[in-house]
């Protein structure tokens, strides 16, 4: 498990998620490993594989929402980036996002299995 | 101000529903929401839209996410804001996107928190604000709308009448009454269950013939309804309309309706309906017409009976009513003899002059102040005839009438023993005319009255006999010394030379065996027709008008 700090350090915006979860630590610690089975992670890039361009939409959308109320920076960045290409159905190359945005997620799963 | 009906809920947590396939986002709001409220959790529409179906008696908010499986948020959204028994919970939708509040709002959601969530004191305040809002519009609505017909009520219509006013005050209006005739009639026909489904499908009728974005109506009190509606000249087809398709479920329901149209918006509210109304209750009693339109001559009617009334006390200290006496002849001999007088009120009115008792009388009947005229007149009669007593050597009895209205008055018989003693009369001087249809109206309450007053010593006459509906059967049994015939009676037998039916009235009080007594006998010929068919007594204008007790001694001497 991570220290606040750590987080902080991995770019999480830290003090606008504990603002967010009254101050506590623990349930935002807790809440943070429920990301990691989020089935969207999975239907996003599914769906930009298979060029379902809505569905990826939704799971991006969704993936925001969730990202955004933790404040886990580093992934919402290239989340919110991709949800608006994906509003628009901009005709771009979604995979190098799709590969930043599981990267990131790694980074952070790094953070609770590495000890 | 602090409404006191949610103080009824002070101590007791409110439910929401929190629908949101993301369970990050639910644990969120749970925790933000877990000490004032009781959360009930959904993981996609479909899960939501049950716990509406089965918990929306219990569930104070929805906060619902847009984007889930199954059923989307903005489509639950609009399901439940399109059924009436869920369309009161106030839903707020959980939104990343700018562009879904605005459509969430048209759908019908109170309010929208965006994501990332804001503090949890913003949260709670808006959650707050749209409980508060909606048990408060909850409340007006219960009672605003009457059970029965889901029109407004008394008060709220009053209210919205005057805000569409505020907001079109060049638009012509109209104020309708609309009643059921004979309602109580048809309450014990088809009993009270009937009843209320004959309101609710006139109230149905009505909306689909007054549109809302025209008209506004009313469910006033049981079978009345006010409608407040742009001025139009199609009422007549409209009550037709509505009256079709009641009687095609009640037969025989007749509506009516009185319109006070083009209302004059300087006249408050109330005041245009009671226009309405007056112009409604000219219908009462007409059986040809369902609709009547208030016009200056009822107005002119309704101040003319306000000034009387308005003018009563004055005219009473003034000494404004006069009494007149008529003289009844008995024609019985080979020549008329004075045998009685009828006592007869009159007002010289200071500025309307003489006016008739006929326009009077049954308005003092309706508001009681008919006690006061009638004591009045039993008293200067009394004192009259005591007048005439020290005067005269000649005796003979006065008649007073007792109106319909006294017949109720458990004291009457005391009242006219006190007038007797206080002036030094008998009671035999002092005859009583009670009209045949007071008899008819309670019967056998009034007859044991009249019975009363006769064993007390009073001579009873049946004033108007041939007006009233006495059944044959029932005339044998009433208490009277004699029959007083219809006016108008005798002048349509004497002007359709129909005398049998006078022959046989005269016939009936041959057998009552008491004597007959015509009145408003104009014509040589009617007096003398009257004395061949038996009748004992005369009155009218053939002899004397009547007059003024100085003029009337002449008949005395």
């Amino acid at each position: 498990m991570p220290t606040i700090e750590e987080l902080k350090n991995y770019g999480a915006n830290t003090d606008e998620a504990l603002s967010r979860l009254m101050g506590n630590e623990s349930f935002y610690l807790m809440l943070i490993p429920k990301v990691f089975d989020d089935k969207n992670f999975d239907q996003l890039s599914a769906s930009i594989a298979e060029g379902d361009l809505d569905k990826a939409f939704e799971a991006a959308h969704s993936l925001k929402g969730v990202l955004g109320n933790l404040e886990l920076t580093p992934i919402l960045k290239p989340v919110i980036e991709i949800t608006e290409l994906l509003r628009h159905k901009e005709q771009a190359d979604y995979a190098p996002l799709v590969e930043e945005i599981l990267k990131q997620k790694e980074a952070l799963m790094s953070l609770f299995t590495d000890r | 101000m602090t409404n006191p009906a949610t103080n009824l809920f002070e101590d007791g947590k409110r439910t929401i529903l929190v629908a949101d396939d993301e369970f990050i986002n639910r644990e969120i709001l749970s925790q933000m929401l877990k000490d004032d409220y009781d959360i009930i959790t959904a993981e996609d529409g479909e899960q939501a839209y049950e716990i509406i179906k089965t918990h929306s008696k219990t569930i104070s908010l929805v906060l619902l996410d847009l984007i889930m499986p199954k059923i989307g948020g903005l489509e639950l959204l609009s399901t439940i804001k399109n059924q009436n028994e869920y369309s009161g919970i106030p839903v707020i939708v959980l939104t990343t996107d700018q562009e879904s509040e605005v459509v969430s709002l048209n759908t019908g959601a109170s309010d929208f928190i965006p994501k990332p969530y804001p503090r949890q004191s913003v949260v709670k305040a808006r959650i707050h604000r749209a409980i508060e809002l909606s048990e408060d519009r909850q409340i007006i609505s219960d009672t605003q709308n009457d059970i029965i017909t889901g029109l407004y009520n008394g008060e709220y219509f009053y209210e919205y009448a005057e805000a569409f006013d505020k907001y079109h005050p060049e638009t012509d209006m109209d104020a309708i009454v609309l009643g059921i005739n004979n309602y109580q009639v048809l309450l014990e026909r088809y009993g009270k269950e009937k009843c209320i489904e004959l309101l609710s499908l006139i109230a149905g009728e009505l909306k689909k013939q007054y549109p809302q974005d025209e008209a506004i109506l009313c469910h006033k009190e049981m079978d009345l309804f006010f409608i407040y509606c742009h001025h139009r000249e199609d009422h007549a087809e409209k009550l037709q309309n509505v009256s079709h398709a009641v009687d095609l479920v009640f037969s025989g329901v007749k509506l009516k309706m009185g319109i006070y149209k083009q209302i004059d918006k300087n006249l408050e509210l109330r005041n245009r309906f009671v226009r309405a109304r007056m112009a409604y209750d000219k219908l009462q009693g007409n059986y040809h017409d369902y609709l009547y339109y208030f016009d200056d001559e009822i107005l002119k009617k309704i101040l003319f009976e306000e000034q009387l009334c308005s003018d009563f006390k004055t005219a009473i200290c003034e000494e404004q009513f006069t009494v007149f006496f008529q003289p009844k002849f008995d024609i019985t001999g080979d020549t008329p003899v004075i045998a009685g007088a009828e006592a007869l009120v009159r007002w010289r009115h200071p500025s309307l002059d003489m006016i008739s008792p006929g326009l009077f009388v049954p308005l003092f009947e309706n508001n009681g102040l008919i006690y006061e005229l009638d004591d009045y007149v039993w008293h200067k009669t009394a004192a009259m005839i005591k007048e005439w007593r020290g005067k005269f050597d000649k005796k003979i009895p006065v008649s007073v009438n007792i109106s319909r209205a006294e017949m109720y008055d458990p004291n009457l018989a005391n009242r006219l023993l006190n007038i007797v003693e206080e002036n030094g009369i008998e009671i035999s001087d002092l005859h009583l005319e009670i009209t045949e249809s007071a008899y008819v109206s309670d019967s056998s309450m009034i007859i044991d009255r009249v019975e009363d007053l006769r064993k007390k010593g009073f001579f009873i006459e049946m004033d108007d006999f041939g007006s009233g509906y006495s059944s044959l059967n029932m005339i044998g049994e009433l208490p009277i010394d004699a029959l007083k015939l219809d006016m108008l009676f005798i002048r349509s037998a004497f002007k359709n030379h129909n005398m049998k039916m006078l022959d046989i009235v005269i016939d009936i009080a041959d057998c009552l065996e008491v004597p007959a007594i015509a009145e408003g006998v104009e014509t040589e010929e009617q007096y003398l027709k009257l004395k061949e068919s038996g009748c004992s007594l005369i009155q009218g204008y053939y002899f004397s008008k009547p007059l003024p007790a100085d003029e009337f001694a002449r008949f005395l001497q």
